[in-house]
């Protein structure tokens, strides 16, 4: 990558002279709170295209100057745009600029007749503001470095587009990026100005040029606070000058101090006006990208520790550490067998007997779709043979696939690379499913993983809707992937044209078959993807107990978590769904508990039904797994059999909006859906689906424009913020593929949101007024919602 | 030979007879808002390479160095007082706490690949790596050991099939 750093410290050359002279103080800055890594040398990722992100300003975002940068990147490179100079040298300029004719001209006079004091106070001042702007300006806002290919190997296509994750016992989702490939924490947002995910997004400012975000926010906030006071104190210490010269008015001194003044006053109003509003935001703990797309609108912000507590931490924490550009030490340790192993214990033991058991029934590949596996399955109606006595663990995985080996490594459930555990409470689960995960090899894995999680989750749950959300997730994730490369500037727009809003519990997903189509030709292994993700999700059911938190939402009302659902979708025996047919085909289920006793020992969350399932189940369960959950899928499809159908039935009436999406053309495709193509199973999810309850159209005007406490200068800017700061309105399924489009003005996004805002209030009543036991529902303006745990 | 030309940018020195196999990626626990803490979730795949109680005292160690960081009390008040009567030009010379304890982390980090992991074939990546937000874990499978040579990491793609 040594060519790439050069290349790369060419372009910043370059990129260095063309700038304006706004740069000279902000590289003082630079160089010396980057200096130290910018100039140390950085070992490269080969997989990632070299490291150049912006050019100057918010290129050190991503990057040192004058050092050699590698290691995780940031965006990729970007073209000079001179235009995003504008707002930022006009700000220094009229900074600059003004308060050096104020001391030239006013300030002379006042030291002079008044006290000298004022300079040095104005000077004071001015030195504060001008350092907070340049940090604003300079820093690093926060920016997540992408992640690199191993890490998302199965969050691809068929992995949902969201994952819940509960924050103080309130639900918030965490959205797939497609272009850093990695579930956006919470509070993170991608800038599509930038090109990156800023951790703690606030907004994108124009007028400094850069994203703020977790580390910068603090200068920002000060640099407004110190403006307010500086234009304040230039305004009135230009008016004491005006009284003293009324019979001066005409002179230099005096034009020039009321230039300055009227300078002074233009700017007081939007700057004070900019400054209150974020004064409210640091006393709520709440970012620009939460306020303006109304995310807590229901008045419950998970991210808040009291108005005290909110104010030190933007103004007293230590600073946070960047991620992109950093130093890597050579690492010296060394890897090379014999390697120890743990004893295994009894039970562990016993489980590898089952697993071996398992594992030799059926598929060994999964390079195909998991489902085409259960179709085969399915038709099996022997119990499977009885388990090898081996009791060592197989050697490693069979290499059919890239994704295979590493997925289905011998020791170990579907591996975690598949499998993007859901947050939440971790010690909720985990012990409940570990062994079960360990011991499930293919498909029947899936089960007790499964049988854990549905033991917490209420089975109660939506699996029409959930898978419905859950397809569409993935198909969203995959038209997301297709357009995620050019998706940030937002000219690719939607993948494909039939991209449909489909919100799914007041959670928007977007579907498309078609992207997914497309995207899954272009995927190399999508189909592997798919099949992995699966069997994983299944396996890593053992998610810290988003399962249970996301399926007692899911029980209690229409599903809010997308990713919940999709995980359920895409895997044949999620939960909801498998609880109750593990119910029925309980009778067949050979193995006593023994072998999971961890498993049991978690005990289910409060208001959720406990369902004693447990222990190994057989391929042709799970295969009927498989069976129900395409059938939830296509909200009840009638091809299913009886004892599916019975299942859907029961688990149809409580949500109002599965049957509310039941297409019989959904039925006809599943009916042909035996072939279990990845393509078909992609095209059959990907039937567009009548939007579920999005929120209604209200939001979405909020969701164009800025909030009103926004000075007017900033509507304009506001709108070219990235995606996630208008879309997170919960229109984002549509707004996303439009990506630039939304941002192109107001009127552009009230574009993309009408064809949804239509269906979206019949059914948003739906999602607003179910009754929620043991949780209470949050509705934002925006479109999102959150649960929160009673 | 190495089997993963790209892992050289990471901790290992791989020797010819270990080969990346897997790896295991441990994800942050938001149940308490965003404050830096990872999941203790013993994950499944190392069940069989590494005692669960060795695992969770290093996950609960990082998630206590963490919390040392963020923390707000005095020294951060001081170091941000500090900053701003210097126009942050104190960055120039002194390090931030945050970095310190980052450091300390490292280290911590680099102590445990020494002692407790690598004997088992698995290796630790710093988080800050990956942005914080997981902490990876690589499993190593003896290469001479193992039947079929897994294909050990997508982008390499080297491993025989």
């Amino acid at each position: 990558m040594s060519g790439g750093a050069v290349i790369y410290n060419n372009r910043v050359l370059e990129h260095w002279t063309e700038t304006t002279c706004s740069c000279l103080s902000g590289f003082l800055f630079l160089r010396g709170i980057m200096g130290k890594e910018a100039c140390l040398r950085y070992t490269s990722s080969t997989s990632l295209p070299p490291p150049l992100s912006l050019p100057l300003m918010p290129g050190f975002s991503s990057g040192g100057l004058g050092g050699e940068v590698g290691g995780p990147a940031a965006s990729p490179p970007c073209p000079f745009r001179p235009s995003r100079f504008v707002p930022v040298s006009a700000a220094t300029t009229f900074l600059v600029g003004s308060t050096t004719l104020f001391f030239c001209f006013t300030c002379p006079w006042l030291s002079e007749h008044v006290s000298s004091v004022i300079p040095i106070y104005n000077a004071v001042v001015f030195l504060f503001t001008l350092a907070n702007f340049c940090m604003a300006t300079f820093m690093d806002p926060g920016v997540f470095p992408r992640a690199e290919e191993d890490e998302d190997k199965e969050d691809d296509f068929r992995a949902p587009l969201y994952k819940t994750v509960e924050v103080k016992g309130i639900q918030v989702r965490m959205k797939w990026c497609s272009s850093c490939r990695f579930y956006r924490p919470p509070r993170c947002s991608h800038c599509s100005v930038c090109d990156n995910c800023v951790e703690d997004f606030d907004h994108h400012c124009p007028w400094v040029n850069n994203c703020i975000g977790r580390r910068n926010y603090r200068h920002f906030f000060l640099f407004l606070l110190s403006l307010t006071i500086h234009i304040m104190g230039v305004f009135g210490f230009g008016l004491l000058y005006i009284l003293q010269h009324q019979h001066q008015l005409d002179s230099v001194h005096s034009s020039v101090t009321m230039a300055t003044m009227c300078t002074a006053g233009l700017f007081f109003i939007p700057v004070a006006g900019l400054t209150g509003f974020h004064m409210v935001l640091v006393a709520r703990g709440r970012t620009t990208n939460e306020q303006v797309t109304g995310k807590f609108r229901g008045g419950v912000n998970p991210f808040t520790n009291g108005c005290l507590r909110n104010v030190s931490h933007v103004l007293c924490s230590s600073q946070a550490p960047r991620y992109v550009g950093r130093w890597r030490g050579k690492q010296t340790v060394e890897v090379h067998p014999p390697f120890l192993r743990p004893p295994l214990s009894e039970a562990q033991l016993e489980a590898k007997v089952l697993d071996n058991g398992i594992q030799n029934d059926h598929h060994s590949s999964r390079s195909k779709s998991s489902l085409e596996q259960m179709e085969s399955q399915s038709a099996d109606a022997e119990p499977p043979p009885p388990p090898k006595p081996e009791v060592r663990y197989p050697g490693l995985p069979r290499a059919d696939t890239e994704e295979s080996s590493l997925l289905s490594e011998g020791p170990s459930t579907p591996s975690m690379y598949k499998y993007r555990p859901a947050y939440s409470s971790p010690q909720r689960n985990h012990t409940a499913l570990t062994h079960p995960n360990k011991m499930i090899r293919g498909d029947s894995l899936d089960s007790p993983s499964i049988l854990q999680s549905s033991r917490q989750a209420s089975y109660r749950s939506e699996p029409s809707s959930l898978d419905g959300g859950s397809v569409i997730g993935l198909a969203a994730r995959g038209g997301e992937r297709g357009e995620g490369p050019g998706g940030s500037s937002g000219t690719g727009g939607e993948v494909a044209g039939g991209i449909s809003g489909y919100s799914l519990g007041g959670r928007s997903y977007t579907s498309y078959p078609s992207s997914l189509v497309l995207s899954t030709g272009g995927s190399h292994s999508s189909s592997m993807r798919s099949a992995h993700t699966h069997h994983n999700t299944l396996g890593t059911l053992q998610s810290e107990g988003t399962t249970d938190t996301s399926y007692k939402s899911l029980a209690n009302q229409t599903p809010q978590n997308g990713s919940l659902s999709y995980d359920s979708l895409l895997t044949p025996s999620e939960s909801p769904e498998f609880e109750s047919a593990a119910h029925e085909l309980s009778p067949q289920k050979p193995h006593a508990p023994a072998a999971f006793p961890p498993a049991m020992t978690s005990s289910p969350p409060p208001g959720v039904r406990d369902v004693p399932l447990q222990g190994y189940t057989s391929p042709f369960l799970s295969a009927q797994m498989a069976q129900q959950r395409e059938g939830q899928l296509l909200q009840g499809s009638a091809s299913f059999s009886s004892p599916n159908r019975a299942y859907l039935r029961a688990f149809s009436p409580p949500s109002p909006n599965p049957p509310h999406a039941a297409h019989p053309e959904t039925q006809h495709h599943l009916l042909h859906q035996d072939s279990r193509h990845p393509h078909l199973r992609a095209t059959s999810s990907i039937r567009p689906l009548p939007p579920v309850s999005e929120q209604p159209s209200p939001s979405s005007p909020h969701a164009c424009s800025p909030d009103p406490p926004v000075s007017p200068p900033l509507r304009g800017p506001s709108l070219r913020k990235s995606p996630s700061y208008t879309g997170e309105a919960g229109l984002q399924h549509k707004a996303r593929p439009m990506g630039g489009g939304s941002l192109s003005g107001e009127g552009g996004v009230r574009v993309t949101q009408a064809p949804q805002s239509t269906s979206r209030p019949g059914l948003a009543n739906h999602s607003t007024s179910k009754p929620v036991g043991g949780v209470k529902k949050v509705t934002g303006v925006g479109g999102t919602t959150y649960e929160i745990s009673v | 030979e190495i089997s993963a030309p790209w892992t050289f940018h990471n901790l290992q020195e791989l020797r010819h007879s270990a080969s990346l196999a897997n790896k295991v990626f441990l994800q942050r626990d938001y149940s308490d808002g965003t404050t830096c803490r990872f999941q203790t979730k013993f994950p499944s795949e190392l069940e069989s390479r590494i005692e669960r109680p060795l695992f969770e005292d290093t996950v609960k160690r990082l998630n206590i160095y963490y919390a040392e960081a963020e923390k707000m009390g005095g020294q951060s008040y001081l170091e941000g007082c500090l900053a701003c009567a210097t126009a942050y030009l104190i960055f120039l010379c002194m390090e931030t706490r945050y970095e310190k304890v980052l450091k300390k982390i490292g280290r911590y980090i680099q102590e445990q690949n020494e002692k407790i992991y690598a004997p088992r074939g698995l290796l630790i990546t710093d988080p800050i790596e990956r942005g914080m937000r997981v902490i990876e874990i690589s499993i190593y499978e003896d290469r001479g050991s193992s039947g079929s040579c897994s294909g050990s990491s997508s982008t390499s793609g080297s491993s025989a099939r």
